[in-house]
């Protein structure tokens, strides 16, 4: 027990002295996970909204398989991804593998069925007349379509939450095709895994503070948002 | 009135049950219209067929103009509009449902509000415009949509059964901005109800909806 | 958000994105490596003196011994510093890899608890020592492929020993130091290398003793290769062999001499041939 007061303590300097290496390792894990959720969200949105506004063939079978995509193993996305970038694999040529980029990539494809598909339980549970009273109202089918998609926004922000939330959390993908190389490619969990190996402690606890302290200052953001909106909802 | 309507031969139904069968209505002059009839006689799909909401299995709709018969396109759905019995309001304020309608066409600034403003003042909601509209009670709610509707100028404003699930006070009121709505030359009305009596009060045309055909 | 706004925000992540694509300047090279090299410090000493020295920046990707050949093998490395000196040396036969050289080494030393139950202490065979272990005490294994788990076989099969399935043989399939503390909680016995060893028996308050050490046997050559740049075009065999001539260098060699671990020892003896 004192061993885990003794490397809190420790851990709760390294953040307050805002330790250098310690600084370039949160920004990158920020930077790769962030990218990672704005592309995921750039290409699940509207994959959401297409689900959720027409009826097409294979359109059951593809939310069917973005469901089951949603729990995608990160290290099965990472071995895949690394035989595609290798440099005897097709995408090769790309040099790509051990990059930012590649952890982009593999974070992206890690968030996207989870954003692609919260996102589209989101839309159509927004109520139907919703959709009547902006045609109604005068709108075009694509207004119709924002205006969905806009009283969706607090299950979209959730659905953003959890991606954002799964790619943070994950070491499994990035560490494959990140290489975990200092000063360029290691991010907060492959350091924490690292420095566990090590035995530094400290600094792995610091860095596992530091996470939960991100999750949980999203969280709060996400739920005052929620309650700001849903102020009303619940007469 | 510019805007003129020619319902002719209008059939719907589902399997069997087939409500509308041979509805026809012609609307020339400005006015209220009351569509009345008994719960489930199909006076909402007869209205929503009307609006454009809804195509019919056979028969036609005509909007004329001058004359002309008019395109179902997006610039005359925008000339008229219907508010629903269940309103479908947005989750954002009073003020911002009521100019949702004007922000889809482009109208922002300063002329746009003002507008907004004098629609809630003519359902008398200003006071309530920066509220959440989901919080407002059922009668509210109804008040609300027709502000909607109004901010718009529609040439035709279709009203579907604006007071059946609306308690006493609030059926006042909203009969009162009807009977005001009487004085607009631009716009006709053209509402449904199952209350005779109310249909009686409201009435500048009244139509019974029976065995799917209007008489 | 309309649909131009989108458009136009697609463009600017794209390139972003393909930015940092070309952001991999000609100066780096990738440098596959095991992590108990990674983890003992060594590259953190050695490399800005390079960097400094030639402006080529190198970038270690550390995995198992195993994998970090393979890297090479597959053209995802520009250069390999391992130590599984039989290994590269096949790598080199088959044509993956050019321009071996011993770097330098360290040594294993057999660790077991401070009362040494299986009585080894005094053994200078570590053959031996390791029929004595077999059966009387518990032997924790890494059982990654690792270098460490390559020499291990080794010895058991000049032991004569097949113990892998027996119940005193633990395999636990982890990386150095927990193996060690593994180890120190089972009562069992332990190869390791003595920088991993030096580093970390007091840190992780290991309760136990070099029991066995100096058997020739023991000594873990480390080598640096090249990619071959005829089987992988793309590899950076210059830069790759810059790094191999500065670190067999007079400069390089007493860069990791001086490498010493936070208690002043020396970690890692440079043999380059000159």
């Amino acid at each position: 027990m004192t061993s885990i007061i003794d490397s809190l303590s420790r851990a709760l300097s390294l953040i307050v002295h805002l330790d250098r290496e310690l600084m370039g390792i949160i920004f990158l894990s920020i930077k790769v996970s962030g990218t990672a959720l704005v592309i995921a969200g750039l290409a699940g949105l509207p994959l959401s909204a297409l689900l959720g506004f027409r009826r097409f063939p294979m359109r059951g079978l593809i939310v069917s398989v973005l469901n089951t995509f949603m729990g995608l193993p990160p290290v099965v996305v990472g071995l895949f991804l690394y035989l595609l970038l290798s440099r005897s694999g097709p995408l090769g040529f790309l040099s790509l593998l051990y990059s930012p980029s590649a952890m982009i990539i593999a974070q992206s494809i890690l968030a996207f069925p989870i954003v692609a598909s919260l996102s589209h339980s989101a839309v159509i549970g927004v109520d139907p007349v919703i959709k009547q009273a902006a045609l109604t109202l005068g709108a075009t089918p694509f207004q119709v379509s924002l205006k969905v998609l806009n009283e969706a926004r607090y299950g979209i922000m959730s659905a953003l939450i959890a991606g954002f939330g799964r790619v943070m959390a994950e070491v499994g993908a990035i560490l494959i095709v990140g290489g975990n190389i200092a000063g360029y490619t290691r991010v907060m969990t492959t350091t924490i895994a690292l420095e566990t190996d090590k035995g530094n402690f400290e600094l792995a606890l610091a860095l596992g503070v530091i996470l939960l302290a991100i999750s949980l200052i999203i969280n709060i953001l996400l739920h005052l948002f929620q309650k700001k909106g849903m102020a009303g909802a619940n007469r | 009135m510019s805007l003129g309507l020619q319902a002719s031969e209008i059939w719907q139904g589902y399997g069997d049950n087939e409500v509308l069968r041979g509805c026809s209505l012609d609307l020339k002059e400005s006015g209220i219209y009351v569509l009345t009839g008994p719960n489930g006689c199909g006076k909402s799909t007869f209205l929503r067929i009307c609006a454009l909401l809804e195509i019919p299995a056979r028969g036609k709709i005509v909007y004329l103009d001058g004359g002309r018969s008019l395109q179902h396109d997006i610039s005359l759905k925008r000339r008229i509009t219907l508010v629903l019995p269940r309103v479908g309001l947005f989750n954002e304020s009073v003020f911002g449902n009521v100019a949702y309608g004007m922000r889809i066409r482009g109208l922002r600034g300063g002329e746009a509000s003002g507008r907004v403003e004098s629609a809630l003042e003519f359902v008398g909601l200003s006071h309530k415009k920066v509220q959440n509209a989901l919080t407002l009670s059922s009668g509210e709610s109804q008040r609300l949509g027709i502000a909607r509707a109004l901010v718009l100028e529609p040439e035709i404003l279709f009203l579907d059964e604006p007071t059946a699930s609306v308690d006493e006070k609030n059926t006042v009121i909203i009969e009162e901005i009807i009977q005001k709505l009487r004085q607009d030359e631009k716009c006709t009305v053209v509402m449904t109800t199952h209350d005779r009596s109310q249909a009686a009060r409201l009435a500048g045309r009244l139509f019974e909806l029976k065995d799917g055909r209007i008489t | 958000m309309s649909r131009k706004v989108y458009l136009r925000l697609l463009a600017v992540l794209l390139t972003i994105f393909l930015n940092s694509l070309s952001a991999s300047a000609a100066t780096d090279i990738i440098c596959s490596s095991t992590t108990s090299t990674e983890n003992s410090g060594l590259f953190n000493h050695i490399l800005p003196l390079f960097e400094k020295k030639t402006g080529i920046r190198v970038k270690v990707v550390a995995r198992g011994t195993g994998a970090a050949i393979e890297m090479g093998k597959r053209g995802d490395a520009d250069v390999a510093f391992v130590h599984a000196k039989e290994q590269e040396l096949k790598a080199v036969e088959e044509g993956f890899f050019t321009d071996r050289h011993d770097v330098m080494y360290n040594d294993f030393v057999i660790i077991g608890p401070n009362d040494d139950p299986a009585k080894i202490r005094g053994i200078t065979s570590t053959a031996e020592a390791f029929k004595k272990i077999s059966g009387s005490s518990k032997f924790v294994s890494r059982g990654d492929n690792s270098g460490t788990h390559t020499k291990e076989l080794s010895i058991w099969k000049k032991a004569g020993l097949e113990p892998k399935g027996q119940q005193w043989y633990l395999e636990v399939g982890q990386g150095m130091e927990k193996t060690q503390r593994i180890a120190s909680e089972k009562r069992a016995y332990t190869l390791t290398d003595r920088g991993t060893w030096l580093a970390t028996k007091d840190r992780d308050g290991l309760e136990m003793v070099i029991v066995h050490e100096g058997d020739p046997t023991l000594f873990n050559q480390y080598g640096v290769m090249a990619v071959n740049p005829q089987r992988h075009k793309h590899v950076k065999y210059k830069e790759a062999k810059e790094f191999i001539s500065w670190l067999i260098s007079k400069e390089g060699q007493q860069a990791i001499a001086s490498f010493k671990d936070g208690k002043g020892n020396q970690l890692f003896i440079p043999n380059a041939k000159q």
